[in-house]
């Protein structure tokens, strides 16, 4: 009797799983794609992407066909696929969907949309930071790492072991998850750097800097990090769609020796004439890019005044000096507007940026969007398949150039979320996918963080949180100086 | 234990009915002690119930230790020490800082102490090592306070195996390094200690150790066999900790935070009425007098009775703290005053907590996302709070409003709101409160407590002739209609010694008569006036809680 109970019970279950093959009868079709979440609709996803599960967000019952196959949602109308199943999928070079809809009794056709596999495969991790998008406050946030072949987040470090220190600004050379920087402030301030399985503690606050050290870069052969030093500060607007203005007062670049802990920098990166911030090498080491506008007083009043251009000045790794002139790659300023952010791919060919009315903190801007430049040929133009109407900012360039992870406000105007888009070797973009989770519709409502600095990584960072954290409440710390 | 101390616990958290939530939970060390904690704790909306639900946790607490200890069910000395660590947490509990999962832990400690010795019959060794790891994962470190009291129950049956049980202590310190090795735990004290539930790198207070520490000994000394020393031992113990427990409670009542969290319960309530009453019981501070105005404020009475009590200065209307930027009483008064873009920026940096969300502020942000028509986001916040027992209700409320500008703007609240977030571009809390609302007044004249927040500035600054200028451009419009009595003492006053002032715009008796000074405002100045010459500079009887004694006798 009691075999019988499980014998029944499993026969229930896999009648349940293998609902999928029921098949209906489409009566009728309804013109346009359907709506569903995150939108998927014709988006090019890499082959070893985690299976992008979604919603129709329909109230009608619903099915899905693909390649034939009838499908129906697992809970609701959330379609969730098997991985197994994905796999096979991502072998082809497009997956052809079709949501049905049941209105009246009787099953309808939405008209199919695509998924476009490119089998330019993807770095298989992402790192990014999770934090409430208010800034001030940070009783929770982390730097984590995500498995994009999976739907495995694990934190890098989370400010819960450092008693909600705020934890920022991290980056790693080339991607290789085992040279990271990353800095805290609060009680256990200071800037860390993880190297050759070594994690070191650094003060970088000197006389001769207006802070302590703010948003780096690493140069290629991974001996130096550019940074700038701001004095920042923030400002909540009375009204209107950009809620934040975060403003310098003061900025400049300077570039640090991992070897020496010594700071150094051109004239023409520290001037007090000028901001410069958010600096980065080129990925042949030879130039360092970054932002600068002319220096405006009276903050935040005049924050509209300040537009920020693209320069770049050369720097030679070997005995760490710079060029003698600034060459300005692109005039944010003539145009009335700034630039953020500029990143070059790893393959040298395109230089990718934030365009912006004003100012240089992008992600409060609700009109920022991804711009690129052709290193070779001079010429800037929108990302357009990659903007939204809201705010598209942070980004960053995959191993092989060809995919480009995003921050945007797109979902609901205030959450940022990660969206990736292909980019072919001409430069030209695919309608980004959003992140996927494995109930994205459950997971993006729910999560009250916003998605901040994504960063591609080839692998896991192997060094534990407890390491971590014992440098950051143990380690005195090494005080950067100045060499010039 | 304070009832509103209690009570303020629930709004630092908000306990999710949801499988992510649950599981989230659970699967940290000391997972099911944190979520049992939380559990009980959505309850506390209601100081009562929080004190009704916290006894009686204390006596489960009280009656598992016992259960666990007794020889018979007339044990009853046994009783009196199974009670000692309950009087020691149940102190300890007054202390915010301590979270309330250092109760159900020790509940969940006690349950596996009667496992172990009344149910366990053999491989007892065995069972203790298991219990101990299973009991450090349920409610962390605290097993370390059933590993000794094990270890001790087994030391005093003298079976062969005995001194085996030296095992369950090393076992819970290992489970607390592997702890502290994972990350599951910040640092080895927290790992190992009752700083597990205290605020991360604040020192817990020697008495939350002990209440940790009465465990084992009200164990040990329930062993003894000698009735006649058992008795006084557990006599004195007994009185011992509800003597310390009282001392302490007594002391932990008189910490002004008690106050604030009495404050802030009638405050998040919208209990107006019994926080007028509350704010005049307590000892006066800028905190008292804010929470007092802003009483008044809702209440509609706030220009009424700005000087029928101690108000001195504008910090009585709003006190900004140094770290304003968490402090929900800012929220509030920035709320009430109409300020959103203030009330949002600090209500959002208040929303998020260590042990989750934050209610009032959740519920202030759902608000003014409304206010702004950003439904998406307002949809968000409504569906974590409808995830929750006690305001779902509100939350279902506030549904309807989403993506329906025509509900929002037929909304009182909420359309004030909305008009008030029309001020003039710029940036909000960097300048002058009393500038920021002007601004306010000036997008949304009808907003009845952005007006008397306005007036009430005004006078308690001694700015009349600013407040002039206020009343000549606002008078008779929105919510000026009626002009208040102070608001016309300062007029008054004004208009007779503007008169002698260089430099100053003077204004007739007409133009007073006309802006909504009363007849009998002139009159009663009169008699001020001839009072004050008969006082011969001292303030004269009688006019105590007029605005005259304010602007001439009271020192700022």
């Amino acid at each position: 009797m009691k075999r019988l109970a499980i014998l029944s019970i499993l026969i229930a279950t896999v009648g349940g799983f293998s609902s999928c093959s029921r098949d209906i009868t489409v009566t009728g079709n309804i013109q346009g794609q359907p709506s569903i979440y995150p939108d998927y609709c014709d988006v090019t996803v890499p082959e070893n992407i985690a299976p992008l599960n979604f919603s129709y967000t329909g109230e009608e019952d619903c099915a899905l066909q693909v390649d034939g196959r009838t499908i129906f949602p697992q809970r609701g109308r959330e379609f969730i696929f098997r991985r197994s199943q994905w796999r096979r999928w991502m072998t082809g070079d497009a997956v052809s969907m079709k949501i049905l809809v049941r209105k009246d009794g009787k099953w309808m056709s939405y008209d199919p949309f695509e998924i476009k596999v490119s089998h330019e495969r993807i770095d298989p991790y992402i790192s990014y930071r999770l934090i409430p998008p208010g800034y001030q406050g940070w009783q929770v946030m982390g730097i984590y790492q995500r498995n994009l072949e999976t739907y495995r987040q694990s934190p890098v470090i989370e400010n819960r072991m450092t008693g909600g220190d705020c934890v920022n600004c991290h980056t790693y050379n080339q991607r290789d998850p085992g040279t990271m920087v990353f800095h805290a402030r609060a009680d256990f301030r200071g800037t860390f750097v993880i190297k050759d399985d070594a994690i070191e503690k650094l003060n970088t606050k000197t006389d001769s800097t207006i802070s302590a050290l703010v948003y780096p870069y690493w140069h290629p052969e991974g001996r130096y990090i550019t940074f700038s030093t701001n004095a920042t500060k923030q400002s909540f607007f009375n009204h209107g769609p950009d809620r934040i203005e975060v403003f310098d007062s003061a900025s400049d670049v300077v570039v640090y020796d991992v070897e020496k802990h010594s700071l150094t920098w051109s004239p023409l990166t520290k001037s007090t004439e000028m901001f410069e911030t958010f600096p980065s090498f080129s990925p042949d080491g030879k130039w360092l890019y970054f932002c600068s506008s002319k220096a405006v007083d009276n903050m935040p009043y005049n924050y509209d005044q300040a537009h920020y251009g693209i320069y770049r000045i050369a720097f030679n790794a070997a005995d760490g000096t710079f060029g003698d002139s600034l060459e300005c790659i692109y005039d944010a300023a003539a145009e009335d507007k700034s630039a953020s952010f500029p990143r070059i791919s790893p393959d040298g060919r395109w230089l990718a940026f934030t365009r912006h009315r004003c100012g240089n903190f992008s992600i409060w801007h609700q009109d920022a969007d991804i711009w690129m430049i052709d290193l070779e040929s001079g010429e800037s133009r929108p990302a357009e398949a990659m903007n939204s109407d809201e705010v598209d900012s942070y980004h960053d360039w995959s191993g092989d150039s060809r995919w480009m992870v995003f921050s945007s406000r797109r979902d609901d105007g205030l959450y940022t979320r990660l969206y990736i888009s292909h980019i072919d070797e001409n430069g030209h973009e695919s309608k980004p996918f959003m992140l996927p989770q494995k109930n994205p519709k459950d997971y993006y409502k729910d999560l009250m963080f916003s998605y901040n600095i994504p960063e591609f990584m080839t692998g896991k960072v192997g060094m534990s949180m407890h390491r971590i954290s014992t440098c950051m409440r143990k380690d005195p710390g090494t005080q950067v100086t100045v060499s010039r | 234990m304070n009832k509103f101390a209690l009570a303020y616990r629930e709004q630092q958290q908000l306990f999710i009915y949801e499988k992510t939530y649950f599981t989230g939970t659970l699967l940290k060390v000391g997972g099911l002690s944190t979520l049992m904690a939380r559990f009980a704790v959505q309850f506390f909306w209601s100081p009562l119930i929080a004190m009704g639900i916290t006894v009686m946790l204390l006596a489960l607490s009280a009656y598992l230790l016992w259960a666990s200890i007794r020889r018979d069910r007339r044990d009853w000395l046994s009783l009196l020490t199974g009670m000692i660590p309950a009087c020691l947490i149940g102190a300890s509990l007054s202390d915010n800082s301590l979270h309330f999962d250092y109760l159900t832990s020790v509940i969940l400690v006690e349950a596996a102490l009667v496992i172990y010795n009344k149910i366990i019959r053999t491989k007892r060794i065995l069972w203790g090592v298991l219990m101990t790891i299973i009991i450090y994962i349920t409610a962390g470190p605290a097993a370390i306070c059933f590993a000794v009291s094990a270890a001790v129950i087994e030391l005093s049956k003298g079976s062969r195996l005995r001194w085996f049980s030296a095992a369950y202590p090393i076992t819970a310190l290992a489970c607390g390094y592997v702890s502290y090795l994972t990350a599951g735990s910040a640092t080895l004290a927290c790992a190992l200690t009752p700083a597990f539930h205290y605020n991360l790198d604040e020192s817990a207070p020697l008495l939350h150790w002990l209440g940790w520490l009465a465990i084992p000994v009200a164990t040990a000394a329930a062993l003894i066999r000698n009735k006649k020393l058992f008795a006084p031992v557990a006599l004195i113990l007994f009185a011992g900790a509800m003597t310390f427990s009282i001392m302490v409670s007594q002391k932990a009542d008189k910490n002004p935070s008690i106050t604030s969290y009495e404050y802030e319960y009638y405050t998040a309530n919208e209990r107006w009425d019994e926080l007028t009453e509350s704010c005049r019981h307590h000892v006066w501070s800028p905190g008292t007098a804010n929470y007092l105005n802003l009483a008044h404020a809702y209440k509609g009475t706030l220009t009424d009775n700005l000087f029928r009590y101690d108000n001195r200065g504008v910090s009585s209307l709003f006190f900004m703290p140094e770290e304003k930027s968490v402090d929900v009483r800012v929220a509030h008064i920035m709320y009430a005053m109409g300020n959103m873009a203030a009330a949002q920026n600090v209500s959002f940096n208040a929303m998020r907590s260590t042990e989750g969300f934050c209610p009032a502020m959740l519920k202030m942000n759902a608000k003014v996302e409304l206010m702004r028509g950003t439904y998406d986001v307002a949809d968000k916040y409504l569906s974590i709070l409808e995830k929750s027992l006690h305001y779902r209700k509100w939350a279902k409320k506030y549904r309807q409003f989403l993506w329906n500008d025509q509900a929002v703007d037929n909304d009182r609240e909420l359309s004030t709101g909305r008009k008030d977030m029309e001020v003039s571009d710029g940036f909000a809390m960097l300048g002058n409160p009393i500038d920021e609302l002007m601004k306010v007044i000036d997008a949304n004249p009808d907003d009845k407590k952005a007006m008397d927040y306005a007036l009430s500035f005004l006078l308690l600054s001694k700015d009349i002739a600013r407040l002039k200028d206020f009343t000549d451009r606002y008078w008779g419009s929105g919510a000026l209609t009626v002009l208040p009595e102070y608001a016309q003492e300062a007029l008054i006053f004004y208009s007779e010694y503007s008169r002698n002032f260089e430099n100053v715009d003077p204004v007739s008796l007409e133009w007073c008569l006309a802006h909504g000074v009363a007849q009998n405002t002139i009159q009663h100045f009169e008699a001020f006036q001839k009072a004050s010459l008969k006082s011969r500079g001292a303030a004269p009887s009688g006019y105590k809680e007029t605005y005259w004694n304010y602007l001439l006798y009271t020192q700022l």
